[in-house]
C-alpha cells in the first residue's frame, strides 16, 4: 500500500505499544483454548491482525529491515524472502497437525484421536492439564498465521 | 505352487522405491544414474524369475469396506509381461546410459521411466478391476511425461496431450466395463469377491456363469465393446492408433520400451486377460475385425512413412493388431498366436527401436530417403538388424515366421469352420486380408534393412562407432531373437527348446477359455508339409519379394490416399480439438470478467437450492420472535441499517466500512447469544478483512461511471435470489430442530470425566467444547479447513507472485 504521508507520531507509538499486547494476548489465547475461549484459530489470526498494523504504520520492509536486519525486498523467487520464511510456517504447520493425528496412529488409535493427561503434583499449579489437542492447535496456529501473513504481504506489496 | 508374497510386493514396490530415490541418487551419480536405474529394473527382473513356476493370488486389503484389495495373480501371461517389462527394462536403462548424454531433465527422465516399469507390472500382476485401472492409469500419466520430454518442443507437446487424451479417455471407457462387471458379479455366487479378476472364487474362474449373467442382463456385448475401447487405445488399435506414430517424439529409449516392451502391450495384455472370459462369437468379430484391420491399414501407413521411428511405430501398430487379431481367433491356435508374438515382437521391436536409436545418433538423420548403405560403418548394428527386421517380415527362420505361421493357421482355420457351420463366405476374408496386410509388413521390413545395404548417399557424412552402452543392448535383444528363431529349426529336428516351449505354454493357457478349447502343448517348428497357411506365407514372402522393386511407386500412391483429408483419423481428431479450443460457447461462458462468474455461480447455487426445497416440498416455516429482547433488536436493527448503507455507499472504501458495521453487529449478537469463541473469531477476522479489503481496494478504480439502469435492475434481481435462498435455508435448518443426540454426546464427553487417570483418549478433557470439538471430535474436518486456508495461500503465491513467469518461458 503506497501511502503518501507518514503515519502520525500517535499512530506509530500506540502500535509499538499495542503490538506486543496483541501478541501476548493470542499467545494467551492458544494456550487457553482447551478450556476457556481462545484456540489456535483466533490466534493465529488477532496474530495476524498485530503485523498487519505494523505493515500498515511502518510499511511493508520494517519487519525485514528493522526487526532481522536485511536488505528489505525481496521477492518470493529468492531463496531468502519473508514471503518463502512464512511458507515454511505453514507447511510445517500443517506437518505438525497432520503429525499429531498419525502419531495417534501410531500409538494404536485412530488417526488425529486426542488424548488429556493430568500432570501432579507440582508446585503452585498443584495438577497441570496436559492436552495433546494443543499440538493440534499449534499446528492450526502456525497454518493461520502462515496463510495469512502470505496472503497480507503478497496482496500488500502489490 | 503358491507365488511368494513378500517377492510379488518386493516386485511391485521396489520401482516406485526406485524412483522416489532418483533424485537423491542423481546428485551422487550423476548420469550414471542410468545404471542405478538398470540396477533396480535387473533386481525386477530376478524378482519376476523368482515367480517363474508358481500360478496363485496373493492379496493385500485397500479398501475393505467395498472389498476393494490390492490383489495380484502370477500366472504365464503375467510372468511374460513382467518378465519383458523389467528385463527390456534392464536393456533400455543401460542404453540410456549412451543416449541420454548431456541431455537436460536426466533427474525427471529416470524417476519417470522408472515409475512407468513399476506401473506396468503393476498391470500385468493385478487381479483387482479397481488396482488394475489404477496401474492402467498410471502407466498413461507417466508415459505423458516420457513422451513429452522435451517440454520446450511444440511437437512434444502435441504428441502427450494426444496420447494422454485417447489412453485416458479409453481408460475411462474400460473402467465403466469394469463396473459394469463388478455389478454383474455381486450377483453370482460363485464369484467371493466382485472385483477379483483372477484367482480362486474370481471373475475369471467363474468364467461360464458370468457369461450367463451377463447375457441374462444384457450387458454382454457393451462390457465387451467397453473393455475393447479400453485395449484399442492402448494398443494403438485402428482408429486410436494416431497417438503412438506422434509419440516417437520421446527420447528413443522411451520409445523403445513404451511402444515395443510395455505401454501399447497393456493393452493385448488386457485383451489376452480377458479372453477366457469373454471368447464367443461376438468377441471373434470384434477383435478380429479391428486386429485384421489395423494391421492391414497400419502396415500401409508403415510403407508410406518417411522416418524410421515413424516406420517403427505404424509396424508396432501393425503387429499388435496381429497379436490381437489372434487373440480374437476361437481356439488354442488364437491364444498360441497372441502368446508367441507377444513374445517375438518385443524382441525384434525393441532391437530395431534401439537400432533406430543407434543411426539417428551416428548418422545424424532419421528420414529413409537420406539413409543407406549404413552396414560399412555399422556391421554389428546391421547384424541385429538383418535378424530383426526379417523376422518382422515373418520370413522363415526367424522369430516373427512361427508366430505369422499360427495367426494365418488361426484365421484359415476359423474360416473354415465358420463357413462349414453355415457361415458366411465372408469368412473368408479374414485370411485374405491377413495376407494382404503381411505384404505390407514384408514390404517396409525389408525396406528398413536396406538402410544398411546399397549405396551410401554422398550427403550422409561420417557415421561414428556407437558407444558400448547402445550397442550391447541392441545385441542381446537381437541375439535372443535370433535364439528363438533358432529355436524352431532346431525343433524341427525333433530337438525342441523345452523351456521356453514350456513357458509359451503357460503365457497360453492364460488365455484359453475354459471350455471347448482342449488340452495343447505348445511346440513351434518350421513346417515340413505343405499347408495352406503355408501356402499364405509362400504368397507373402513371394508377392512381397516381387513388388520390392516398386516400393517407391507403391509408397507414392499410398501417400496420395494417406494425405486425403477425410481419411485421416488424424484430420478428425485435430478438427476435434481445435473446434473445442474456439468454440463460440466458450467466449460466452469464459468472459474472463469476475462479474459473470459471480452472477453464473449466485444464480445456479439459488436456482438448484430453492429448487432442491421445491422438489421435497418442504413448508418454511414462520417467523419466531420469541426471546428476542431489545438488546437484540437493537443490534440487529443496526446491522440492518447498516446493510442498507453497504448498498448506498458512493465509493468502495465507504462501502467496506460499512460493511464491517454489519460485521460488528454479528460479533455482538453471538456475545448476547453467549457464544464468546464465535464473536472473538468474528471480531479478529472482521479486522483483518477489512484491512485487506483496504489494501486491495488501493488498487481498484475509485468510480466506474454511472450505473446502467437495466444492469442494475439485474443485479438487484441476483442479489434478491441470494438473499432469499440464505434466509429459506436458515430459516428451514434451525426450524428443524434437529434430534439432540450429537449435541448430546458433545456435552457428555467435551469435558473432564468425574473419574479419569491419570491419562485418557476417550473424553475431551476440556472446559471449552467449542475448541474441544475444534480439535478433538470434528479434528478431521479441521484438518480439511487449514489445509484450505493452506492451498488459499499457495493460490495467492501462485497467481500473483509467480503470475509473470510461464508465459514468458
Amino acid at each position: 500500500m503506497s501511502l503518501d504521508r507518514q503515519p502520525t507520531v500517535i499512530a506509530r507509538t500506540v502500535t509499538r505499544l499495542v503490538v506486543p499486547l496483541i501478541l501476548v494476548t493470542a499467545l494467551a489465547l492458544l494456550f487457553q483454548g482447551h478450556n476457556l475461549p481462545g484456540g489456535g484459530f483466533i490466534a493465529g489470526v488477532l496474530t495476524v491482525t498485530a503485523f498487519a498494523l505494523v505493515y500498515v504504520i511502518f510499511g511493508l520492509d520494517y519487519l525485514e529491515a528493522e526487526l532481522l536486519d536485511r536488505n528489505p525486498g525481496t521477492r518470493y523467487e529468492t531463496e531468502s524472502g519473508i514471503i518463502r520464511e512464512y511458507g515454511t510456517v505453514f507447511a510445517v504447520g500443517l506437518a505438525v497437525a497432520v503429525g499429531s493425528g498419525i502419531a495417534a496412529i501410531a500409538l494404536g488409535y485412530p488417526f488425529l484421536t486426542q488424548a488429556v493427561a493430568f500432570v501432579e503434583p507440582l508446585p503452585i499449579y498443584h495438577e497441570l492439564e496436559v492436552a495433546s489437542a494443543l499440538v493440534f492447535d499449534l499446528g492450526v496456529y502456525a497454518v493461520v498465521v502462515g496463510a495469512l501473513l502470505t496472503i497480507l504481504a503478497e496482496v500488500g506489496s502489490e | 505352487m503358491q507365488p511368494s508374497s513378500s517377492a510379488l510386493l518386493a516386485l511391485l514396490a521396489l520401482p516406485f522405491l526406485g524412483a522416489a530415490f532418483a533424485p537423491l541418487v542423481y546428485r551422487v551419480l550423476g548420469e550414471r544414474t542410468a545404471y542405478f536405474a538398470a540396477a533396480v529394473a535387473a533386481a525386477s527382473l530376478a524378482l519376476v524369475a523368482s515367480l517363474f513356476g508358481t500360478q496363485g493370488t496373493v492379496a493385500v486389503p485397500w479398501i475393505p469396506t467395498y472389498g476393494v484389495s490390492l490383489a495380484f495373480y502370477v500366472d504365464g501371461l503375467a510372468l511374460l509381461i513382467g518378465t519383458l517389462a523389467s528385463g527390456v527394462g534392464v536393456l533400455v536403462f543401460t542404453y540410456s546410459g549412451g543416449y541420454m548424454h548431456g541431455e537436460p531433465g536426466q533427474v525427471k527422465y529416470y524417476a519417470t521411466l522408472l515409475a512407468f516399469m513399476g506401473s506396468m507390472l503393476g498391470v500385468a500382476f493385478a487381479a483387482d478391476l479397481i488396482a488394475l485401472f489404477v496401474f492402467w492409469e498410471l502407466t498413461s500419466v507417466s508415459s505423458f511425461l516420457l513422451i513429452g520430454h522435451y517440454q520446450d518442443a511444440d511437437a512434444s507437446q502435441y504428441a502427450a496431450r494426444k496420447s494422454m487424451l485417447i489412453t485416458v479417455a479409453g481408460g475411462l471407457f474400460m473402467l465403466v466395463g469394469f463396473l459394469l462387471l463388478h455389478v454383474v458379479a455381486t450377483g453370482v455366487p460363485a464369484v467371493d469377491s466382485a472385483f477379483r479378476l483372477a484367482g480362486e472364487g474370481s471373475i475369471l474362474a467363474n468364467a461360464d456363469t458370468m457369461v450367463g449373467a451377463l447375457r441374462a442382463q444384457g450387458l454382454f456385448v457393451p462390457v465387451l465393446l467397453l473393455v475393447g475401447v479400453g485395449a484399442a487405445t492402448k494398443s494403438a488399435q485402428v482408429p486410436f492408433h494416431i497417438w503412438l506414430p506422434n509419440a516417437m517424439e520421446a527420447p528413443t529409449p522411451v520409445s523403445a520400451f513404451l511402444h515395443s516392451a510395455t505401454m501399447v502391450k497393456a493393452g493385448v495384455y488386457l485383451v489376452g486377460r480377458f479372453r477366457p472370459l469373454l471368447l464367443t462369437d461376438e468377441w471373434t468379430l470384434v477383435f478380429g475385425i479391428l486386429g485384421l484391420a489395423t494391421m492391414t491399414i497400419t502396415a500401409i501407413l508403415a510403407v508410406a512413412a518417411s522416418d524410421i521411428k515413424e516406420l517403427l511405430a505404424y509396424s508396432t501398430a501393425s503387429h499388435l493388431g496381429l497379436i490381437v487379431a489372434g487373440y480374437g481367433m476361437s481356439g488354442y491356435l488364437g491364444a498360441e498366436t497372441g502368446a508367441f508374438h507377444i513374445l517375438n515382437h518385443a524382441l525384434f521391436k525393441a532391437a530395431l527401436f534401439l537400432v533406430a536409436g543407434i543411426v539417428a545418433h551416428e548418422a545424424g538423420t532419421r528420414a529413409i530417403d537420406e539413409l543407406g548403405g549404413l552396414a560399412s560403418d555399422l556391421p554389428l548394428t546391421a547384424a541385429v538388424t538383418t535378424v530383426a527386421a526379417l523376422g518382422m517380415a515373418g520370413v522363415p527362420p526367424f522369430n516373427g515366421f512361427y508366430s505369422k505361421e499360427f495367426l494365418f493357421h488361426a484365421v484359415y482355420y476359423t474360416a473354415e469352420h465358420a463357413v462349414a457351420d453355415g457361415g458366411s463366405v465372408l469368412w473368408w476374408l479374414l485370411p485374405a486380408v491377413a495376407v494382404f496386410g503381411s505384404i505390407f509388413t514384408f514390404l517396409y521390413s525389408i525396406r528398413f534393412l536396406m538402410l544398411f545395404f546399397g549405396d551410401k548417399p554422398d550427403a550422409l557424412g561420417e557415421v561414428h562407432a556407437p558407444p558400448l552402452a547402445m550397442t550391447v543392448p541392441a545385441v542381446v535383444l537381437g541375439g535372443l531373437a535370433l535364439v528363438v528363431g533358432l529355436g524352431g529349426v532346431a525343433g524341427t529336428f525333433g530337438v525342441h527348446f523345452t523351456p521356453l516351449e514350456r513357458f509359451v505354454g503357460t503365457v497360453m493357457e492364460s488365455s484359453l477359455a475354459h471350455a471347448g478349447e482342449g488340452e495343447h502343448s505348445f511346440s513351434y517348428y518350421l513346417p515340413t508339409e505343405v499347408s495352406p497357411w503355408l501356402i499364405m506365407s509362400a504368397v507373402t514372402i513371394g508377392v512381397g519379394a516381387v513388388a520390392y522393386p516398386f516400393f517407391d511407386g507403391i509408397r507414392d500412391g499410398v501417400r496420395a490416399v494417406r494425405d486425403v483429408d477425410y481419411l485421416r483419423p488424424n484430420w478428425y481428431y485435430d478438427g476435434t480439438v481445435a473446434g473445442l479450443d474456439r468454440s463460440s460457447a466458450i467466449d460466452v461462458i469464459q468472459t474472463g470478467n469476475l462479474r459473470t462468474y459471480a452472477l453464473a455461480l449466485s444464480l445456479a447455487l439459488a436456482a438448484l437450492t430453492l429448487g432442491a426445497y421445491a422438489a421435497a416440498g418442504v413448508a418454511v416455516p414462520g417467523l419466531a420472535f420469541a426471546g428476542l429482547g431489545p438488546a437484540l433488536v437493537v443490534v440487529l436493527a443496526v446491522a440492518v441499517v447498516g446493510a442498507v448503507a453497504v448498498a448506498a455507499a458512493p465509493s468502495h472504501i465507504a462501502g467496506v466500512l460499512t460493511l464491517s458495521i454489519v460485521g460488528f453487529m454479528v460479533a455482538i449478537f453471538y456475545i448476547l447469544g453467549s457464544a464468546p469463541d464465535l464473536a472473538l473469531t468474528q471480531l479478529v477476522i472482521e479486522t483483518l478483512v477489512l484491512v485487506i479489503f483496504l489494501l486491495v481496494l488501493d488498487k481498484l478504480p475509485a468510480f466506474y461511471g454511472t450505473a446502467n439502469r437495466l444492469r442494475a435492475a439485474r443485479d438487484a434481481v441476483v442479489a434478491g435470489a441470494v438473499g432469499l435462498t440464505v434466509t429459506v435455508t436458515v430459516l428451514l435448518s434451525t426450524a428443524a430442530g434437529p434430534d439432540d443426540v450429537i449435541a448430546q454426546y458433545f456435552v457428555e464427553n467435551g469435558g473432564v470425566p468425574a473419574e479419569h487417570g491419570p491419562i485418557f483418549a476417550d473424553a475431551g478433557g476440556g472446559g471449552n467444547i467449542v475448541n474441544v470439538i475444534l480439535v478433538d471430535f470434528r479434528a478431521f474436518d479441521t484438518l480439511g479447513e487449514i489445509s484450505v486456508v493452506a492451498m488459499a495461500a499457495l493460490s495467492v503465491i501462485t497467481l500473483i507472485a509467480m503470475r509473470e513467469r510461464g508465459e514468458i518461458q
